[in-house]
């Protein structure tokens, strides 16, 4: 009685061509392949692209995006996304600057209570997702408005000043920049390593990651084992709209503006990078290491796009046509993974 | 069937509405410790919503649960599970994507070092999953790293029964555990079944096909239209067509 099983386990490939199958299989492998092609058609057609310059360029922008790439992975896992994450990246620097600049609080203090606000911000989402159940996408939705709104409102539509005075060692702590040999490194992409490091173990390797992954994949299943479903949910809330407010202060210092209007549509640029990297919307799926590869695609295409002579407008048309692809290409290896062939 | 032992579980007068539709009326059941109880009926007769009244998953209307003597309130399936009775259903109780290591600690995850980083113990996890699936009969050749969505209908009930004995379950129950299985794997859940027993675990098992009941249980309890229509029929001395009367009715038309 147990031959049927024998038999179809033997027909699984041994070592070699399993170790190759589970590869393929991998969530990761598709982005992978694509951020390699990138590199060498862009490599191909203008060398310049592959130049420590462009590369150290390319990698500034990248993390203040990558930074909520991060933590939306992590809520995407657990089955929710937070659309709501563009505005507070606008918001965020707003509110630091507005206390620092009129009622003239240290940086400091005014970046712990920006960031303070980001969190209460993610737990009001959280809560309605979790206490009242309405669906991520509505609440997240309204939270985007709301919070576009306060910036617009609090700053009457203008840029807040952001520099005053001397030197700040937080805005080196989080922007400064050194030297390695010719590549410019700033210390947010440091910062981008060690959170990405950071997320990965968190993912894969603690009880609160299991918590993630099970929440998202069967909630119901999850919760009846005692997994504090909502708590999971509500926390990566909270994570999300920090590390948007984070990217945002960042970036507000890197470019010295915190302009009410900055990190519009952001939303849909971060959630693209978390699905090209292999995370599931649905949520029971995700990959820091995906979302890492996510990043630098969208990135590199931005940036070879534009040095291969397309016209950066066309922007878009790719990102647009990655996703599709990458979308068709994981539901084609979904379905043939649960045919189980 | 010594009646001295304190049962593991005594329900008594469970009334339960749906709308209008009274799904319990007056139900009784006892379940001793280390019994294996089948509990038939045809569709309908409100089998899943009893043993759904006494896993927490649905309010009952009235009715009062003792668990080894002491009263409770089931409030939620984690209640339950907390008071040690565990139901399994096909699938829903196991997360796909996560191995069987994973699913068989979930929400009990074996932890290292020190409790700030929240580290899970994987190498230990996978070992003592490794001997549980052993334990319950699923082979050798399964690592505990192999995702659940992997996994045959089954396999996942037997990982799913292998936790519930792990974590010292007093009372597994079975809903329907062999609806769409195959010969050999309705054999495989039925060698579990008796594997729980030798365990000392007591077990509900639900099932239409009245063959397989027979082959496992101590004792069998027949409802029909929201009330129990018989409760201490004993396969040795029943016979199916019996038992099938009395599910259907018959007895009392003669
Ligand atoms: N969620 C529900 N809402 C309304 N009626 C229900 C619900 N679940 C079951 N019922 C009704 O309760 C009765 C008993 O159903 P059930 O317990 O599922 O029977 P069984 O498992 O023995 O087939 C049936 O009449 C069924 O239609
Ligand atoms: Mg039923």
């Amino acid at each position: 009685m147990t031959d049927t099983r024998t038999t179809a386990k033997s027909a699984t490939p041994p070592k070699g061509p399993g170790a190759l199958k589970r590869l393929v299989a991998m969530p990761e492998f598709a982005p992978m392949v694509l951020l390699a092609v990138m590199l060498v058609v862009f490599t191909a057609i203008n060398p310049a692209f592959l130049s420590l310059r462009n590369i150290s360029n390319a990698l500034t922008f990248t993390v203040e995006l990558g930074l909520i790439a991060l933590a939306m992975t992590l809520l995407m896992t657990s089955g929710e996304f937070d659309l709501s994450v563009g505005s507070v990246f606008g918001f965020a620097p707003v509110v630091m600057w507005a206390l620092f600049n009129t009622l003239g609080l240290p940086l400091f203090p005014a970046f712990l209570i920006a960031l303070v606000v980001a969190l209460c911000i993610g737990m009001v989402s959280g809560i309605f997702v979790t206490a009242l159940r309405i669906p991520s996408f509505l609440v997240t939705l309204g939270m985007l408005l709301m919070v576009r709104g306060s910036a617009l409102w609090l700053t009457s539509g203008f840029p807040q000043r952001t520099w005053d005075a001397g030197e700040q060692w937080l805005a080196a702590v989080l922007v400064g920049d050194f030297y390695i040999g010719g590549l410019r490194i700033y210390m947010s992409l440091i910062w981008f390593i060690l959170i990405a490091l950071a997320a990965h173990l968190l993912l894969t390797r603690t009880r609160f990651g299991n918590w993630i992954q099970a929440t998202g994949g069967n909630e119901g299943a999850a919760r009846n084992r005692g997994v504090p479903t909502k708590r999971v949910k509500l926390i990566l809330f909270m994570l999300s709209a920090a590390m948007a407010g984070l990217a945002g202060i960042i970036s507000s210092i890197r470019v010295s503006a915190a302009n009410p209007n900055s990190g519009m549509g952001y939303e849909l640029e971060v959630i693209a990078m978390v699905v090209i990297g292999g995370t599931v919307l649905t949520g029971g799926r995700g990959t820091i290491i995906g979302t890492v590869l996510g990043v630098l695609i969208l990135r590199l295409m931005r940036n070879g796009i534009v040095l291969i002579g397309v016209p950066g407008l066309a922007y878009n048309i790719f990102i647009g046509a990655i996703i599709l692809g990458m979308m068709a290409l994981h539901a084609g290896l979904e379905r043939r993974h649960n045919e189980g062939t | 069937m010594n009646g001295t032992a304190t049962p593991l579980v005594e329900m008594r007068n469970i009334e339960k509405y749906y709308g209008r539709i009274h799904a319990l009326q007056d139900v009784n059941l006892t379940i001793r410790p280390g019994e294996i109880v089948g509990l038939l009926g045809d569709n309908g007769a409100g089998k899943s919503t009893l043993i759904k009244v006494l896993s927490g998953a649905v309010p009952y209307t009235s009715g009062k649960i003792r668990i080894k003597g002491r009263e409770v309130t089931l409030r939620s399936t984690s209640d339950a599970i907390e008071a040690g009775i565990e139901t399994i259903y096909q699938d829903s109780a196991l997360v796909p994507q996560l191995s069987i290591a994973r699913n068989l600690f979930m929400g009990r995850e074996l932890r290292k070092g020190p409790r700030f980083f929240d580290w899970m113990d994987q190498e230990r996890m996978n070992e003592v999953a490794g001997q549980l699936l052993k334990r319950v009969g699923i082979s050798k050749d399964i690592p505990a790293t192999t995702p659940i969505g992997a996994l045959s209908g089954g396999e996942r009930q037997a990982v799913a029964i292998a936790r519930a004995m792990h974590f010292e379950s007093e009372l597994i129950i079975l809903d329907e555990p062999t609806n769409n299985l195959g010969v050999a794997e309705t054999q495989g859940v039925l060698r579990f079944v008796r594997e729980v027993r030798n365990q000392g675990h007591s077990c509900i098992f639900i099932a239409h096909n009245i063959h397989h009941v027979f082959q496992v249980v101590d004792r069998m309890v027949v409802m029909r239209r929201g009330k129990v229509a018989a409760d201490d029929l004993d396969p040795e001395t029943s016979s199916i067509q019996e038992v099938e009367n009395i599910i259907t009715g018959e007895h009392l038309a003669a």
